[in-house]
Order: C-alpha cells, then sequence, then structure tokens
C-alpha cells in the first residue's frame, strides 16, 4: 500500500472500496483484508474463492495472484497492528497544547493512562479536554493543530500492547 | 422591491442572497428540500448528519457536510452545542432547522442570536407566546380568533373537573399543555371518565413533557383539520396562502393533505385565512407558520394551535400559491420584505400530497425500516416527487419513517385525483413495506372523491379492529 490516504476514510465508505478495488487492480492483487478497530473489510477479486488466512491479527501470507501465469511481486501488506483509536466525542477544533507556546499534551512515543488529557477540542469557546480513555503508546497524531473535527473523527492512534 | 411581483415569485435578481451560507440543522427530504432552495438563491449549504446518515445520497449536494454525533437525535440533530459549533466553525451566517427536532425550540433560536446566526424562522418571543397553547389560546381570544369552548386556562390541581365539563357538554377532550401532534388527548364522556382520564392525562404529560398541566375542552365529533399557511416578514406585513384540508390522519399524525380544502364554503375558508392573519400580527410573527383549526360539521371553525415552522406538507401550499416557501423564508429571514401582497397570492387549481412512509398500513402502521432494494418514482405531468430516498437507500430506524413526499397538481380536483391515482399507481418500492398500497385505497374510496372525510376517517376505516 505505498500512497495510503491522507485522511483515513471509514471502512465502509464507497470511496474506501474504490480506492482499494484500484489499489487491487493496479497490483493485481486478488484479495485484501482489513481490520481496524472491531470494523472490517475484505475484498477478493477474480479466481475461485480463497480459504480465510489464519486468525485475525496476523499478516496473511502474500500469494501469487490465481490467473497470472508469470507470479507478479505482490508487496506485502504491513503487519496489521491492533491500534486503539482515539476518537473526538463532539465537533469543534483540535488543539494539541493548552495554551500557544505550551508544550502538546502528548507526542507520539507517549505512554498514555485512560485518565491522560491527550488535546482539547473547543466547541463554543468551551474548551474540552479530552481523556484518552484507553492505554498505551501513541503511535500516530492523525490531527493537526487547529483542524476542525467533526463527531468520530480519529484523532489519535494508540499501541495498546506496547 | 416594487410591489407588482406577483405570485409566480421568480428570483428578481435584483437582489443579492440574504446569506452567504447556510447550516441545515435537519436530515431526510426536508434537509434535501433546504439545499435545493439554499442552490436556488445561490447560497452556499452545510450540512449536518448523525452517524446513521452518513450514507445518506443528498449529503453530497451540499458544499460541505459534517457529523454531528451518534444516531440518536438527542446527541446529533437534536444538539445544539453541537450544531452552533459546526455552524460557527464552517462559518455560516444562518441555520435552518426545518420541521421537528429543534424547529421550534425557542431556546436554541435565543442561542443562535446571542452567536449572531440567523434563525430561519420566527423570533424567539413569537414562539414563546404560541408555544404554550394555553398562552396561545389567550392570544387567539384578543385577536377575536374563535378558540374551542373549553376550561380558558389550566385546569387547577385541585379543582373539581365536574361542572366545568358540564357546563361546556360532554364528550369533553382533556389535554396536556405541553403536548402536541396527538400526545397526551384523552376523551372523556362521563364523569367517572373524566376523573380517571385527568389522573391518567397528567401523570402522562408529567412523564412526557416534564409539565403536568392540563386543559379542558369541548370534544367535536368527527371534525376536519383544516389549517391557514402564514408568511409574515420581518417589517410587519403577513399575509395567509389559503388553506390546506389535512383530515386524513391516522394516531393525528397526517397521511394526504390538499388544497383548496373541498366542500368548504368561500365565505369560510375566507374568514379563516383573515382570522389566522390577525393571530400572527398579535404575536409579531415572521417567517412561515401554519394556524390550525378544527372545523365541525357545521363548518364553525375553532383555532387549535400554531406550528412556528415550516411544514411537512408545505409543497401542497407551493403548488396551488406557485410561491416557494423556503426560499421565502430564508429570504425573510435576511431582512428582505414580503414581495407579494394578499391580493396577489391567487390559488390555481388543486393540489394533493401523500406522505409515502416506510410504514406497514396493513400491521397498524408498524414501521418498516430497511434497505430499499427498488425504487421505482411516478413521473409526468402534474407529478412532484420530493424525496431524499432511492434505490439503495437504507432508512434507518432512529428516526421518523417518511421517505417521500408525493404531489400532483392539475386544473381541477377530479384531474387531481386521477393524476394522483396514475402517479401511485406507477410508483414502484421493494425492500421495504411503505404506504402507497393504502394511498391506493384511499384515493379510490367514494368519500375521499365526494371530499367527505374527518379526522377519524383512517381509523373508522382501516383500523377498526
Amino acid at each position: 500500500l505505498d500512497d495510503p490516504p491522507s485522511q483515513t476514510p471509514r471502512p465502509f465508505d464507497v470511496r474506501t472500496i474504490a480506492f482499494l478495488v484500484r489499489l487491487m487492480r493496479r497490483h493485481d492483487l486478488s484479495e485484501i483484508d482489513l481490520h481496524e478497530g472491531d470494523q472490517r473489510i475484505r475484498l477478493r477479486r477474480g479466481g475461485p474463492p480463497m480459504a480465510m488466512s489464519g486468525p485475525s491479527g496476523t499478516a496473511p501470507p502474500s500469494r501469487p495472484p490465481v490467473e497470472q501465469a508469470a507470479p507478479v511481486p505482490v508487496e506485502k501488506p504491513a503487519p496489521a497492528r491492533k491500534l486503539t483509536e482515539i476518537k473526538s466525542l463532539t465537533v469543534g477544533t483540535f488543539y494539541a497544547q493548552k495554551e500557544p507556546g505550551a508544550p502538546p499534551y502528548v507526542t507520539v512515543g507517549s505512554r498514555v493512562a485512560p485518565t491522560t488529557v491527550v488535546c482539547i477540542i473547543e466547541a463554543m469557546k468551551v474548551m474540552n479536554e479530552i481523556q484518552a480513555e484507553c492505554a498505551g503508546v501513541i503511535e500516530e497524531i492523525v490531527v493537526n493543530n487547529g483542524d476542525f473535527v467533526e463527531y468520530g473523527t480519529v484523532l489519535f492512534r494508540v499501541n495498546p500492547s506496547a | 422591491v416594487n410591489g407588482e411581483i406577483v405570485t409566480d415569485a421568480q428570483p428578481t435578481g435584483a437582489d443579492a442572497p440574504p446569506f452567504q451560507r447556510i447550516l441545515v440543522a435537519n436530515r431526510g427530504e426536508i434537509a434535501l428540500r433546504i439545499i435545493r432552495a439554499c442552490r436556488d438563491l445561490g447560497i452556499e449549504v452545510v450540512a449536518v448528519y448523525s452517524e446513521a446518515d452518513r450514507d445518506a445520497p443528498y449529503l453530497d449536494l451540499a458544499d460541505q457536510k459534517i457529523c454531528i454525533g451518534p444516531p440518536k437525535a438527542t446527541q446529533s440533530y437534536l444538539n445544539i452545542p453541537r450544531l452552533i459549533s459546526a455552524a460557527e466553525k464552517s462559518e455560516a451566517d444562518a441555520i435552518h432547522p426545518g420541521y421537528g427536532f429543534l424547529s421550534e425550540n425557542a431556546h436554541f433560536a435565543e442561542v443562535c442570536r446571542e452567536c449572531e446566526i440567523e434563525f430561519i424562522g420566527p423570533a424567539p418571543e413569537a414562539m414563546h407566546a404560541l408555544g404554550n397553547k394555553d398562552q396561545a389560546r389567550r392570544l387567539a381570544r384578543t385577536a377575536g380568533v374563535p378558540v374551542v369552548p373549553g376550561s380558558d386556562g389550566l385546569l387547577e390541581p385541585d379543582r373539581d373537573a365536574r361542572p366545568l365539563a358540564r357546563t361546556i357538554g360532554y364528550p369533553v377532550l382533556i389535554k396536556a399543555a405541553a403536548g402536541g401532534g396527538g400526545r397526551g388527548m384523552r376523551v372523556a364522556r362521563d364523569e367517572s371518565s373524566l376523573l380517571s382520564g385527568l389522573s391518567a392525562a397528567r401523570q402522562e404529560a408529567e412523564a412526557a413533557f416534564k409539565d403536568g398541566s392540563v386543559y379542558l375542552e369541548k370534544y367535536i365529533d368527527r371534525p376536519r383539520h383544516v389549517e391557514v399557511q402564514l408568511l409574515g416578514d420581518r417589517h410587519g406585513h403577513v399575509v395567509h396562502l389559503w388553506e390546506r384540508e389535512c383530515s386524513l390522519q391516522r394516531r393525528h399524525q397526517k397521511l394526504v393533505e390538499e388544497s383548496p380544502a373541498p366542500n368548504l364554503p368561500d365565505a369560510v375558508r375566507r374568514k379563516m385565512c383573515a382570522a389566522a392573519v390577525r393571530l400572527a400580527q398579535a404575536a409579531g410573527y415572521y417567517s412561515a407558520g401554519t394556524c390550525e383549526f378544527l372545523v365541525d360539521q357545521e363548518d364553525n371553525f375553532y383555532f387549535i394551535e400554531v406550528n412556528a415552522r415550516i411544514q411537512v406538507e408545505h409543497p401542497v401550499t407551493e403548488l396551488v400559491t406557485g410561491i416557494d416557501l423556503v426560499r421565502e423564508q430564508i429570504r425573510i429571514a435576511g431582512g428582505h420584505p414580503l414581495r407579494f401582497k394578499q391580493e396577489d397570492v391567487v390559488q390555481r387549481g388543486s393540489a394533493i400530497e401523500c406522505r409515502i412512509n416506510a410504514e406497514d398500513a396493513e400491521a397498524g402502521f408498524r414501521p418498516s425500516p430497511g434497505t430499499i432494494t427498488r425504487w421505482q418514482p411516478p413521473g409526468g405531468p402534474g407529478v412532484r416527487l420530493d424525496t431524499h430516498a432511492a434505490a439503495g437507500y437504507r432508512v434507518p430506524p432512529n428516526y421518523d419513517s417518511l421517505v417521500a413526499k408525493l404531489l400532483v397538481h392539475q386544473p381541477s380536483r377530479a384531474e387531481a385525483i386521477a393524476t394522483m391515482r396514475r402517479a401511485l399507481g406507477e410508483f414502484v418500492v421493494e425492500g421495504i413495506r411503505t404506504t402507497i398500497p393504502i394511498h391506493r385505497q384511499i384515493l379510490a374510496h367514494p368519500a375521499f372523491a365526494a371530499g367527505k372525510v374527518d379526522t377519524t376517517f383512517i381509523e373508522r376505516t382501516w383500523l377498526r379492529s
């Protein structure tokens, strides 16, 4: 997956599926199986149905495309990581720090506990402190300081097993 | 603006759009209706949605869409801080509330005002004056608008209601002051049912509206429900756009509406419309609104309530008057004066609306949410279909069941009925149950053709068992 979209679309967004189908065609993949939280997309293209590849959470083995005479190298998908998402529970402006000039609440690599404040979302001039509500290490900060976020926007990805 | 512009209100092109960007605080067909009005006026639109409406096709017609919460309405379409935040962040200068949800919430209108966002609807003061039925009734009396004989205010909890009920005359109706849509109403036909009904109604109202106050009024047997469409500007002008007959209801929910009201003497129609205008003026009302009346079998009319919002059935009036009510609402909110006078508003031909709900009429109108697998809408001359649905659309179980409003407009009522029957015959929906089959039966019924129906007709004819 060489060009992941900058904003992560929701799993069942048709644009996501269209994007994945294009990706499969371009790289001649016969199957994509994505897990994110409790949601999953599995797409298969051409050929006979394939067996499920192991328990979820393990990387599926890459296979040569069924209909190709010569095997084409297939990029090995990134190992499926079980990351927890911290999502916005309101509509407003994302702030990474308490006030301008202050250090951010968290950075990539910060360890958080469920009650750790990770950011502020400002709505109607009220600063709402957002707690992690999960434990682990921040792997990714998905939005930028000052971004407008809506309900359900993914703010952080946390590795709970790190 | 000059006084010569008549009712086929074309955009004059002379005035600038009243707003730059409007946020639509609603969903479904009315959200789409408002998006279309904004497009016609050259105004940008921000749509908001809950997670249950994430895939709704109309969202893509807006310039921007913002997810405001989970399916539960209190956390999305009824959540004032999230709506205001979405409006502020998207720099919308006005909010259109549609109908239902926050449309008649005076507090929301006040919050909008404080945040310097225009609320497209009446002033909060007018909403307060008309929102409580007891107050509205008193205002109607002072404006010389006939009201149903009753308790003239709330029934004191400790007072014996029996002498009053005897004066009004049985049967009497016990109504919750804060009720609506038929909720919190009870009929008492004698003293014993009066006493048991009062305590039950108070408890119900307390539980449903956190306001246990009730009042008593004469129960009108087999009334018709006729309402008057109003439009007022912020410069003190109020006009009526004639009446709509909305008697075809089941459980106080309208199913078919039409204009003009059949078999209503012209003198009664004119008196009723003039009364509605007086009431709106007394309340300092602007924007679109509806004054509802009950009409008894002797064609006496009595004021019931004002709906301080755009209504579901507004397109019926748009068809017979040629006036785009949503567009006018937006212009009025922007401070523009009305661009027509009362004498310019002409009722032309006959229009009928059938509400197509995701309901199984054969199973007592039980909601039937689900995915629409086939959608073949009607069309052709005289047909208008307002809908947000399409093949593949999933009707969410979280909100009301309206999926489409099928309207026809023809020179005469008989022709309108014929066209509606033709359109209902063309309309194919699969995957969910709809009210299309019962509409076919209603439109074929001799009582409907004769214009002799009242608010009990559907329940008497189809819901007897």
